[in-house]
């Protein structure tokens, strides 16, 4: 199968008004006459179904939530980002494509960023006019801060819950939806797999988590909005209900699975205390603008911090990168974590941190303001550990924080499944092999927002779909799998449990497929899983039944498609032997040990076919043609 | 970070399913790290459930980072646990001692039915919100972000009301069970900016009015509400809200 | 139902009709504390306080009819809202505890409200429906010099003060009056309202039972 990811032509600024004139519509009065199934009620989800509901289709949106205001868009603390330039410091529309395309270590699509660009704006209008409070000036105009890997201000917050304040806007859009009974809601409510008929999408099957009721839904069209996959490391910073069951069951329909290796590991995290540990804390990287990151030169060296003296402190950021020092960007900061705490330099009770010291700043600056910059994350950070950040350095360490990996699509956002449509996170176009920060908020509803909603018609008026029951005999069939997968989980009776078995899969990746890879640990992981797949399936122990609300099957059946998709990971950061973005290779490092991207033989998108069970996925390249930029190497020395 | 190990009581709310009658059994658990969050001793003690062959105790969690505003139980008698501005999972076991009990239940509201255990349903709370908990706009057609200036010290004010995380805690905690608070620092936020004015009359009327037909209770001023708000969201809001429904009722 | 009952008969609409019928039984004890005040200057001034009340003829009808019915109003309203809180809970929590925003005064409303009106029974059986040919001092003394009654209302007087503890405050905030800059001294005003209101009404019973010289 040929990749077409359906570029317009033209030059890139009149790409995205080229591709909206040039797609058919659908009559208003027939778009009623349409059904489309959403999956998923975060950023990306809310706002596509209310915006699809506004323009007059019939909407049918499923979450796993009690609530569609629960989905983990919500956590998103920095802010979101807009070339609206009004700081007057130089931005533009092509200078956040350009820095989003840097930043994503030139593995994204220009057309695809450069459109991002141009929606920003619109973005914030629109999230202003829903009521958002956004901070502002003395004067009443919106306020702006600064974000890693950009020179300009162009982040818009709300304090720190900014993704909070962006969800529950398009929530609001949604819920007034739901009230004029365009939208029909349907939360808890867990999506266990795609129908395919006549090889397009035309519904899902889903499972009522109350009562254990398999059902189907059809439609026709599905849209996927159902985040990334971060949680298959076991400990992220992503919720504890997300998973990749809806994206890894649509790959198993026949949907591309493109760049799974890519994920971002994020450098200052609350460090894990303990095996009962089940998620991690982000903390804002803005607090590496005034701290100092160390451990003790001394290996193994278990004094308190203040009672290590200055030249026994191994300040290794500042020492190996002297001109960026503790502020190198996200992957190096976190890849040298790790690598300090391996030589086993780390601090705290498992030695899987390290020191970051305010002492300097604070003596520097007065405490008043170091407090005035970070009081709510020294509270935060109190709150969690019990320890003074004031006194006492913070440890930090790096978590899994963002998939950038995601089903693949189209310029329209469409998978290699007719009519399967893929949003936000949950999809792999924007943001190539590395997120820059405040752009995920972003994408996420320019999505839902504009971009969905301007490309799904050229679907619907192109195509001819029959009439479709949800007693089709594909949909049985879904029906009949999903139940015979739950059946077998809870028949098996072993003697491991659901997380067991999930910290086992979760620390395998995190040692061989996290942020530095070489070919041997890659090869041992992708030995490594099926034998866990294997034993999960003759030894887990999964309580209860199906027919009443179970947590432990749930997760179970998410568990079972993270140790089927982890193969789908591991094979494609084993046939990615550059360093890129996020990750390291270890064979491709420069004399200084500095990552070395590969344009030369990998400059494309790695598209992963699902073969079948137990079968290696077939590799799909979409080439990556860069018209508007320059191919850079970063250098932080 | 300490790492004392305690051991407690823990006395859970127990029931199969909404319509099944319910009640309450003992568990013992120990070895308990004071790092631990509250949800986290829960994962243990379930743990040990299931390996034992029992059924463990379902309840709703999903971000642990007190935002998401999907945990949520009373314990000892008050919603979120002990501490103040505290989500149930940002709540951590070195508040407790070696050998307390603990009373854990779910939230109780007529509006709220349990699902099993601590899992209750809140799609109320959604229900609130479709009555008005909005501003009609529809994407696209939005002026300029900067159109309409909005004073900083308003806009402060607006997230204040704003930060709320629908956990459904002071429904829990008002001895009414009353929603004010939540109906209160929505219709707050949406009078404060310019963008809420237009809708600003039926949005108090006619959510408050879905508020009462939900089965919620009626405003005592009691402010438990906001005591165990985990956003501290001050009950000046249910003041506005009072105003907005007057203005709304008499002139509106 | 119309709109308008709609609107009355809303948690907030309650809420806001008890407030204002609070305000209206606020006014009138107080009016009553500034009378009884009198008692305090003597029989004299107390008596012709009295008549000259008397004296204002269907005016004091008029009043006293506007009083039942406000009172009834506070009354229905405060029953029905407080059934209708107990129905909002149907299953009681097994432990509960404030996390310290009631108060003694806001946790005993409904109850502190069943004793006032009880006293309220007794207070007109003892002063309003009875032999009027005695000058009302006489007729006060001859009530409150027995002890059970002046301990009663004394204790009622209590009640009143805890309910108006919280009352004052709570139709202010159901009225929509809550600022910061003002909080304080709503608190504060509450407060000593209830102290002044109460020491009046409390003075009485206990200077007539314990000083034999008051009201002679």
């Amino acid at each position: 199968m040929i990749l077409d990811a359906k570029i317009p032509s033209g030059p890139l600024a009149e790409k995205w008004d080229k591709h909206r004139f040039e797609t058919r519509l659908v009559n208003p009065a027939n778009k009623r006459k349409f059904t489309i199934i959403v999956v998923g009620t975060g950023l990306a989800g809310a706002s596509a179904s209310a915006t699809l509901a506004e323009l007059g289709y019939h909407v049918k949106t499923f979450t796993i939530h009690d609530s569609p205001r629960r989905a983990h868009s919500i956590a998103a603390q920095g802010g979101i980002n807009a070339a609206k330039n009004y700081q007057n410091d130089g931005d533009s529309i092509f200078r956040l494509f350009y820095d989003t395309i840097k930043g994503g270590d030139f593995r994204s699509r220009e057309a695809n960023v450069y459109r991002l660009a141009q929606i920003s704006n619109s973005i914030i209008d629109q999230c202003v006019a829903q009521g958002i409070p956004f901070a502002r000036e003395y004067g009443g105009t919106l306020a702006n801060r600064s974000f890693g890997g950009a020179q300009v201000s162009r982040t818009f917050y709300a304090r720190g819950q900014t993704g909070q304040q962006l969800l529950l806007g398009a929530y609001s859009a949604l819920m007034r939806q739901v009230k004029m009974r365009k939208v029909e809601i349907l939360p808890r409510r867990e999506m266990l797999d795609l129908i395919v008929i006549d090889g397009r999408a035309r519904g899902i099957v889903v499972r009522d988590m109350r009562s254990g009721r398999i059902s189907s839904h059809v439609a026709d069209g599905v849209v996927l909005a159902t985040g990334g996959y971060g949680n298959v490391y076991f400990l992220s910073t992503n919720a504890m209900n997300s998973n990749v069951t809806a994206a890894w069951r649509a790959c198993k329909q026949g949907a591309f699975f493109a760049n799974p290796c890519f994920v971002q590991i994020h450098p200052t995290c609350i460090p894990v205390h303990g095996d009962y540990q089940s998620k991690l804390t982000l903390m804002s990287e803005s607090l590496r603008n005034d701290g100092r990151v160390w451990v003790p030169k001394k290996v193994g060296d278990d004094r308190d911090p203040d009672r290590i003296p200055e030249e026994e402190r191994d300040y290794y950021l500042e020492k190996k990168y002297p001109s960026f020092g503790n502020l190198v960007p996200r992957d190096v900061a976190s890849r040298n974590a790790k690598e300090q705490c391996d030589q086993e330099k780390g601090v705290g009770q498992t030695g899987r941190a390290v020191y970051l010291d305010f002492a300097e700043a604070i003596e520097r600056d007065g405490l008043e303001m170091i407090l005035k910059k970070y009081g709510n994350l020294f509270q935060m950070y109190e709150k969690i550990t019990a320890s003074d950040p004031r006194r006492e350095p913070m440890m930090i360490y790096p978590a899994v924080h963002y998939t950038m990996g995601g089903l693949w699509v189209d310029y329209n956002l469409m998978s290699t499944i007719p009519g399967l449509f893929v949003l936000g996170e949950a999809n792999f176009s924007d943001h190539g092999a590395n997120r820059l920060g405040a752009s995920a908020l972003m994408q996420g509803l320019a999505d839902g927002y504009f971009v969905l909603p301007a490309t799904i018609c050229g679907y619907l008026a192109e195509t001819k779909l029959a009439p479709v029951k949800s007693d089709h005999v594909v949909c049985e069939k879904g029906e009949k799998q999903a139940a015979d997968k739950i059946s077998s989980l809870l028949n098996c009776s072993g003697k491991r449990t659901v997380d067991d078995f999930h910290k086992e899969l979760g620390r395998l990746l995190w040692d061989y497929c996290g942020m530095a890879r070489n070919r041997n640990g890659l090869e041992t992981a992708l030995a490594k899983i099926p034998e866990i797949r294997e034993e999960f399936r003759h030894n887990v122990l999964v309580p209860g039944k199906n027919e009443s609300l179970n947590q432990s099957l749930e997760r179970a059946g998410r568990l079972e498609d993270y140790l089927e998709f982890a193969e789908m990971m591991v094979v494609d950061a084993l046939q990615r032997r550059e360093s890129c973005g996020c990750h390291l290779r270890e064979e491709s490092q420069t004399a200084e040990g500095e990552a070395r991207r590969d344009d030369e033989n990998y400059a494309y998108v790695a598209a992963w076919e699902f073969a079948g069970d137990g079968k290696s996925p077939k590799l799909h390249r979409e080439n990556l043609v860069f018209e508007n930029v320059t191919l850079s190497q970063r250098s932080y020395k | 970070m300490s790492n004392d190990k305690i051991g407690l009581t823990l006395k859970i709310w127990r029931q199969p399913c909404s319509h099944s009658k319910g009640k309450f059994e003992t568990f013992h658990v120990n070895n308990i790290s004071s790092d631990m969050s509250f949800l986290e001793m829960l994962d243990v003690l379930n743990e040990h459930l299931t390996l034992g062959g029992k059924q463990p105790v379902a309840f709703d969690h999903d971000c642990r980072e007190g935002i998401c505003g999907m945990c949520g139980a009373v314990v000892n008698g008050q919603a979120h646990g002990p501490e103040k501005g505290t989500t149930l999972c940002q709540l951590h076991m070195r508040h407790f001692r070696n050998g307390d009990t603990l009373v854990i239940e779910p939230f109780r509201a007529r509006a709220f039915k349990v699902e099993r255990d601590l899992v209750v349903n809140r799609s109320p709370l959604d229900k609130i919100i479709q009555a008005g908990g909005y501003v009609s706009v529809n994407t696209g057609g939005a002026p300029d972000g900067n159109g309409v200036p909005v004073a900083q010290d308003t806009a402060e004010q607006a997230m204040d009301a704003a930060a709320c995380i629908g956990c459904g805690a002071c429904v829990a905690a008002c001895p009414n069970g009353s929603a004010m608070l939540f109906v209160g620092a929505k219709v707050s936020q949406l009078v404060l900016l310019p963008q809420g004015y237009p809708e600003r009359a039926g949005r108090a009327l006619n959510m408050v009015a879905e508020m009462d037909e939900l089965g919620f209770g009626n405003c005592g001023n009691e402010r438990e509400c906001e005591a165990v708000c985990p956003k501290s969201i001050s009950i000046r809001n249910i003041a506005r809200l009072n105003r907005e429904f007057f203005k709304a009722a008499l002139f509106g | 139902m119309g709109t308008l009952s709609k609107i009355i008969l809303s948690s907030i609409g309650k809420k806001s009709i008890m407030a204002v019928s609070g305000i209206m039984l606020g006014l009138f004890l107080l009016v009553h504390a500034l009378g009884n005040c009198t008692t305090f200057f003597g029989r004299e001034a107390f008596n012709s306080y009295a008549s000259h009340l008397h004296s204002l003829g269907c005016l004091i009808l008029f009043f006293e009819v506007g009083l039942v019915v406000i009172f009834l109003t506070h009354i229905v309203l405060g029953c029905m809202t407080w059934w209708q809180n107990k129905r909002a809970r149907p299953h009681s929590y097994e432990v509960y505890r404030s996390s310290g925003g009631r108060t003694m005064g806001s946790k005993t409303m409904p109850y502190t409200g069943i004793i006032i009106l009880f006293f309220l029974f007794v207070h007109l059986q003892n002063f309003h429906f009875t032999d009027h040919s005695r000058e009302i001092s006489a007729i006060v003394k001859g009530v409150l010099i027995q002890p059970f009654y002046a301990i009663f209302y004394s204790i009622a007087m209590l009640a009143l003060a805890l309910h108006i503890s919280h009352g004052f405050w709570s139709m202010l905030q159901s009225l929509g009056i809550n600022h910061p800059k003002y909080n304080s001294i709503m608190q504060r005003g509450t407060l000593s309202l209830c102290v002044v209101m109460v020491a009046v009404f409390v003075l009485i019973p206990a200077l007539t039972l314990l000083w034999p010289g008051f009201l002679l």
